[in-house]
């Protein structure tokens, strides 16, 4: 054994344990290696992380990225109100296009079940006029209704006596408003001797019809037309006729005239 | 029984119209001023004996420097009036004299009461000289804020409209 041969046993024996550890280290290495190389091996290990985060991330979403989301939301409605109309009206045109025709459909499913004699007349009268059942069933439907009617002197807008089948604020306070409401209009637009006769809201129409010291107001829902307009002026003049001779009465009371009211007003069709 | 009477209450801008009728009214107060358009109406049942009461139909009318400018068809049919002036603003009351006289004038036999409002704001025994060297008479000195004596002028004025009514 010469002297190299002797250095290499020399060699074995002092480093066989670092070699041993080598080994080891370049295995694992491998197996890293194949790990990572190898999709499905790799995704066992860092899916169940990568979910637990995603998890983590969403239930976090609303105090973490809420507060901007919805500044920058406003911030860009704000800057940009038409387009965002623009981009909202035909979604919520079919909405409410959809709505109604359903409500329709409701409404003239409910008719229909309920057809009599009525209907058969509105049948014939469909044929012979021209216009849809539908339109006639909505027509009968929309017919005017008087809901209030109050009688008011003409300058102080002390109520004097009502009628009413709805419920409404208190009724001294809505003739104070009518008055003010009549009295200014009267003022600031009219000339001489006319008349503020009319008011108009949503679905209300409130006619107005003057006399010398008081005047009457006659609040009706529905489709107020010039034929119901026509009937309500009639009633009126009735009303008032009648009143003047309860007035003239040495009975007069305030419960007389009420009376009155509901025999001139009440279950009246317009 | 009932009876209804309308009532206005006038008098310069920012006096304390509203807030003493919403004192009377609601019994609340409130320190921001909303300038009133137009006229508000609120309604209030007094009672003024055991078996008599009422209904105070109160119609708020707008501030303004002249009651010259007041609608006059606002004031149809006024059965009493409140002219208001604010106590710690003499603008208010210097031209008081000149206001009453075309109230009067445009409301002959209409009762009319004086009040100075926003007394929790000034110091009486400082007052007094005051509205005596401008010859002010007042039949109340209010504050809406604190509720000195407003019920007591809406009452008064009341009554004296009630016994108007009975002696016709």
């Amino acid at each position: 054994m010469d002297e190299k041969d002797k250095l290499q046993v020399l060699k074995d024996i002092l480093f066989t344990d670092d070699r041993e550890y080598a080994e080891k280290i370049s295995k694992r290495i491998d197996i890293l290696e194949q790990t990572i190389n190898e999709r499905k091996k790799l995704s066992t290990k860092v899916d169940p992380i990568v979910e637990q985060q995603l998890k983590e991330f969403t239930r976090n979403i609303p105090s973490t990225l809420g507060p901007s989301i919805t500044a920058a939301l406003k911030e860009e409605i704000r800057n940009h109100k038409d387009e965002v109309v623009d981009i909202l009206f035909p979604i919520l045109g079919k909405m409410i296009k959809k709505y109604i025709s359903q409500e329709i459909r409701i409404l003239s499913e409910k008719v229909n079940s309920k057809l009599g004699f009525k209907g058969f007349k509105r049948k014939v009268r469909s044929w012979f006029g021209g216009v849809k059942e539908e339109e006639l069933i909505l027509s009968e439907l929309s017919s005017a209704r008087i809901e209030q009617v109050l009688l008011i002197e003409k300058e102080s807008g002390i109520l004097a006596a009502s009628y009413s089948i709805t419920k409404t604020i208190d009724e001294e306070m809505i003739s104070g408003m009518l008055t003010a409401i009549k009295t200014f209009a009267e003022d600031a637009f009219g000339q001489k001797n006319q008349r503020l006769e009319l008011i108009e809201y949503e679905l209300y129409n409130i006619h107005l019809q003057s006399f010398i010291a008081y005047y009457v107001a006659v609040v009706i829902s529905g489709d107020y037309s010039i034929k119901s307009k026509d009937k309500v002026q009639d009633m009126i003049f009735n009303f008032y006729e009648n009143f003047t001779k309860i007035k003239k009465s040495k009975k007069f009371d305030a419960d007389m005239v009420h009376k009155e009211l509901i025999t001139s007003f009440g279950d009246a069709s317009i | 029984m009932q009876v209804s009477k309308k009532i206005i209450v006038l008098g310069h801008f920012g006096v304390g119209k509203t807030s003493l009728i919403r004192r009377y009214v609601e019994d609340s107060f409130s320190d921001n001023y909303k300038v009133s358009i137009g006229v508000h109406i609120t309604k209030k049942v007094v009672e003024i004996t055991a078996n008599d009461s009422m209904s105070l139909i109160i119609w708020d009318l707008e501030g303004t420097d002249d009651v010259n400018n007041v609608r006059q068809s606002y004031l149809l049919g006024t059965h009493g009036a409140i002219y208001v002036f604010d106590v710690t603003r003499p603008s208010t009351f210097q031209d008081i004299h000149k206001d009453l006289t075309t109230i009067r004038e445009k409301m002959p036999n209409t009762p009319l009461l004086v009040v100075g409002n926003k007394v929790d704001m000034v110091i009486l025994s400082e007052l007094e000289p005051i509205l005596k060297k401008h010859a002010i008479i007042y039949n109340f000195l209010t504050s809406a804020k604190t509720g000195d004596m407003v019920n007591d002028l809406f009452h008064q004025l009341a009554t004296v409209l009630y016994n108007n009514a009975k002696t016709i």
